[in-house]
């Protein structure tokens, strides 16, 4: 396991006063980004922003508060649930304020400082801008930048918040921005069944049943979901027929090429059993009909992934026995401690 | 003994030197530093650019009626006689120029004493701003969100945001069209830099704040080295194959009327 270390930094001088111990209220002190041994390197980089523990807190506190979004009530958190890894659970798209609904499926939070595009489509390539995507929707969050920003300046409270988390203190979107992603770092789920089984911690050993499912992800799945993040953040149409209703054109809608229409990112599959339901339209209900898709329901169009035709025809080829070893595989993705770990929960 | 000599003679040419640039009347020593504005005077192929009022007529027989020019202007520098570059800071580098609020004008502020012989900038936001997140932001979401240039799908910035109705041969209504141009995530960057040569000197001290009369020419955005048919396509957002042709069109609209040397700030 390896960890940055952030020395702790006294912003005020603790000082010891012959009454004895004096506690200084203004301390604030570094937070220690996890860089799990079987991860890829970060890519967020910490320096320029580094997290501490008023900054981490101001960005929990902005991540809950309704008032980021038009009606007071949608939060980040609305959608994003920590129990089924900062997901919408049980929704097919996200559902903004006046109950209006977006055309995507919330993706999962854990892990965002190790990639480097984001959205489905990536529609910004630098975690701190991402938020400005949901707040200004209209169909989710329906605010402007310009009035959040007010209604936390009008606030005391944010307003010392703000200055205590940041040495050049002030509510404005910079430091506004830096305590969400701040809040956002540090969510890395990295101690699932799987993790320890391949850290080789505490023990912990796969069943013949997950492991057979791990040999099967690794010879049809990995070049796509790689590494331990299980993503390699690119860009591929998987071979969903377009849902007619939404034409939804993927990244094709960000790079304005033709040669990425339907593609979407690749989702980390980091805690997927948790994250029903799948897909960017979410439109498969469990992980056996996304299984089944891959078998049997992928369809030809030009830009249709490589990897997903041979001669042998279009998709995954999969028994019932694979199919069944690969999920039980997958469970082993889910991270408890994650899930529960209350630095990031709402109360 | 001979370094005494030699600060002797050091010291006569010091003050040689001084008394011809002080007492001559030659060429005035520049010193301190000074303010120089940026005049964006936009325009249609000469005329005057009026909004939602005057049409223009280009050459690919398209009669427009521009309702909203906005573009983002960054990365000022400037140059001077000397080859000297005096680049102005990146975290306050970037500003919306807007013909419908009436903020056409970029204030460079604490610019070094100097003459200046030419001027380089950007127009939209370069990809290492982007990259560095939401540091050096300031306030510059808000000024873009005012000016309908944040472009939120994209979490980033329109670098040019130009809209109205047009006509042609073969659309004889009215029809609206949009041209959003801007960076495509980490696919398509669209940031250009143009220099522009001053015909006279910008001369900048204590004493001295320039005015830099810049004319710019709208037609060019459809109608300059790359023709953009509003006929084809009247609504610009994001197209890999446009908006690259769009932001060349954009970077050669800027040309240089004249320069205002002296102090008087309205001139």
């Amino acid at each position: 396991m390896k960890y940055i270390f952030w020395i702790p930094l006294l912003f005020a001088m603790v000082s010891c006063s012959d009454k004895g111990e004096y506690i200084e209220l203004n301390q604030d002190e570094k937070l220690l980004v996890t860089l799990p041994s079987n991860f890829p390197p970060i890519v967020y980089d910490v320096n320029k922003n580094p997290p501490t523990k008023f900054g981490f807190s101001l960005g929990k506190k902005l991540f809950y508060d309704g008032k980021l979004s038009a009606n007071g009530f949608i939060s980040c958190g609305f959608c994003h649930e920590q129990r089924f890894s900062f997901t919408h659970h049980g929704h097919q798209f996200s559902h903004g304020i006046d109950d209006m609904e977006g055309t995507r499926n919330t993706p999962s939070l854990a892990n965002m400082a190790f990639f480097s595009e984001y959205a489905w489509d990536g529609a910004t390539n630098h975690l701190d801008l991402f938020p400005i995507i949901p707040i200004t929707s209209e169909v989710e969050m329906g605010e402007t930048m310009t009035n959040v920003l007010q209604k936390l300046k009008d606030d005391t409270e944010y307003q010392k918040e703000f200055n205590a988390a940041f040495e050049e203190g002030g509510v404005n979107h910079e430091n506004f921005l830096k305590a969400l992603s701040q809040f956002m770092v540090m969510m890395v789920s990295y101690n699932s069944k799987y993790d320890k089984y391949v850290r080789g911690e505490d023990d912990v050993s796969l069943s013949e049943h997950e492991l057979q499912g791990l040999y099967i992800f690794k010879e049809k799945c990995a070049s796509c979901h790689a590494t331990d993040l299980f993503s390699d953040g690119s860009f591929r149409n998987n071979g969903l027929s377009p849902n007619p209703r939404l034409n939804d054109l993927g990244r094709a809608e960000v790079s304005g090429n033709v040669n990425d229409n339907y593609k979407f990112k690749v989702p980390s599959l980091r805690n997927v059993a948790l994250t029903a339901p799948y897909m960017h339209d979410g439109r498969f209900g469990s992980l056996k009909s996304v299984l089944n898709f891959y078998r049997n329901g992928v369809q030809d169009s030009p830009t249709l992934d490589p990897l997903l035709k041979s001669e042998k025809g279009l998709g995954i080829a999969l028994t019932e026995n694979e199919e069944l070893s690969l999920i039980s595989f997958l469970e082993t993705l889910t991270d408890e401690q994650f899930i529960n770990d209350e630095r990031f929960t709402e109360y | 003994m001979k370094s005494f000599y030699k600060i002797s003679f050091l010291l006569f040419l010091l003050v040689f030197v001084s008394s011809c640039s002080s007492d001559d009347g030659g060429i005035v020593e520049l010193t301190g530093k000074g303010m120089v504005k940026i005049e964006f005077d936009n325009s249609m192929d000469g005329d005057d650019l009026l909004l939602s009022s005057s049409s223009y007529t280009n050459s690919q027989s398209e009669t427009l009626t521009v309702s909203r020019l906005n573009y983002i202007v960054s990365n000022f520098s400037l140059t001077d006689e000397y080859g000297n570059i005096f680049s102005y800071p990146k975290d306050s580098g970037y500003f919306i120029t807007s013909e419908e609020s009436g903020n056409t004008e970029v204030v460079l502020s604490d610019v070094p004493a100097g003459r200046y012989t030419s001027m380089t900038f950007g127009i939209g936001v370069d990809q290492e701003k982007y990259s560095q997140g939401a540091e050096g932001q300031g306030d510059f979401l808000t000024v873009a969100e005012e000016t309908n240039m944040m472009w939120s799908w994209q979490a980033g910035y329109k670098f040019l945001n130009f809209e109205g109705t047009f006509t042609s041969p073969t659309v004889t209504d009215d029809k609206n069209f949009k041209i959003h141009m801007g960076s495509h995530g980490s696919s398509l960057d669209n940031y250009k830099e143009t220099t522009l040569t001053f015909d006279t000197q910008a001369l900048v001290s204590d004493d001295l704040s320039p005015i830099i009369h810049l004319v710019v020419d709208a037609s060019f955005i459809l109608d300059g080295i790359n023709k953009i048919s509003l006929t084809e396509q009247a609504v610009i957002m994001v197209s890999e194959e446009k908006s690259p042709k769009i932001a060349v069109n954009v970077s050669n609209m800027f040309s240089v009327d004249h320069v205002h040397n002296g102090n008087d700030i309205s001139h």
